[in-house]
């Protein structure tokens, strides 16, 4: 009976683990933008650019895991901007912070990635965009670390439009 | 109206990067450069053209590229190319890029060119510079005449496919046609103050 209990116990663990341990998908800007496509009619779509060592990246990103969380209607998608030989961390990182699900490592030339990905970013990290829900039209972009209340502006606009 | 209202809603906080054509900015900003002088960019400039790249102590993008910096200042310095490395991180300048963190890393790196603050970051501003590194190269007449990049693999040099800036140079100093005048990086933000 006690060793079914354990059993049972490790099991549940183990479940929960491999539920919450997130999912680093190396992508193309092509496999990105088909990601997005996906929610277009279902969700805003928050797309940040991060790497590990980019200070204000790493500032504002709990904040951004916080808004996914509390926000039903919206989709964060993080592509990180790390280098290969940097995975293990870039995991470790992102379930500390307790993103779940999928993520996305940037696979691909700087340049080809950064004009797809929008033609107006010069390249510089924390890379952040906001889709409509409806439309999948981008309500806001911009560089840099912004306010939450930047964040939450253009996430409201998205949910409406 | 929906739709309208997204798109009357952008208020992009990206900067105006300088035109390709345009002329040197700020030429007479007295920069703070490690050797303990002032210096602008007037006393950077070369005889056949001018690089400037922005950069800073700390950024991995540009620990990784800087060994370009070196082999393209021994390159193109001895051909007629000023070269100044130009840190505008001027949140940062109490901490890890203050002009004593420059001079150790600029020893440390073999820098073999002037590496200098720019207070308030208003040459920055003045090129529409929004990371490290990034790179501007002006002709003779001090006309922008390539922005961006050094390479395409910030890496391993080794394993470069395409060498933007070498390649624009080498244009400039044969006096062809500069074939790709801008390129896109990934790279740190500048910490403006």
């Amino acid at each position: 009976m006690i060793k079914q209990f354990f059993l049972l116990l490790i099991t549940i663990i183990l479940v929960l683990f491999s539920c919450t341990k997130v999912q680093l998908i190396p992508s193309t800007s092509a496999s990105i933008i088909e990601e997005i496509k996906k929610y277009r009619g279902k969700k805003v779509v928050l797309l940040n650019v991060w790497a590990l060592w980019c200070v204000p990246c790493v500032e504002e990103f709990p904040m951004i895991v916080d808004l996914d969380k509390e926000i039903k209607d919206l989709e964060v998608i993080f592509i990180s901007a790390d280098f290969e030989d940097q995975i293990k961390e870039v995991e470790s990182f992102l379930n500390d912070k307790g993103v779940g699900g999928k993520s996305f490592l940037k696979q691909e030339k700087d340049e080809p990635f950064i004009q797809r990905i929008h033609h107006s970013w010069t390249g510089s990290l924390p890379f952040t965009i906001v889709y409509a829900k409806d439309s999948g039209s981008i309500v806001d972009f911009w560089e840099g670390k912004e306010p939450e209340s930047r964040f939450r502006t253009a996430i409201n606009i998205a949910i409406n439009s | 109206m929906k739709r309208m209202i997204g798109l009357f809603f952008f208020s992009l906080t990206i900067a105006a990067e300088l035109k390709i054509g345009s002329p040197m900015p700020k030429t007479d900003h007295i920069l703070n450069d490690i050797s303990g002088k002032n210096m602008t960019l007037n006393d950077a400039k070369g005889e056949l053209g001018t690089l400037v790249i922005f950069s800073c102590n700390t950024c991995p993008w540009v620990i990784r590229w800087e060994d370009r910096y070196v082999s393209i200042a021994d390159r193109y310095i001895p051909k007629g190319i000023g070269m100044i490395a130009v840190n505008s991180n001027a949140s940062r300048f109490q901490g890890g890029d203050s002009l004593e963190e420059m001079i150790q890393h600029a020893n440390e790196k073999n820098y073999n060119f002037p590496y200098a603050q720019d207070p308030g970051a208003k040459l920055a501003y003045a090129f529409g510079a929004t990371k490290t590194p990034h790179i501007y190269l002006f002709d003779k007449s001090d006309l922008l005449v390539y922005r961006g990049a050094i390479d395409d693999n910030a890496r391993d040099a080794s394993s470069v496919d395409e060498a933007f800036l070498a390649n624009a140079i080498d244009q400039l100093l044969a006096g062809k046609p500069i074939k790709k005048v801008t390129s896109k990086a990934i790279g740190c933000s500048i910490k403006f103050p």
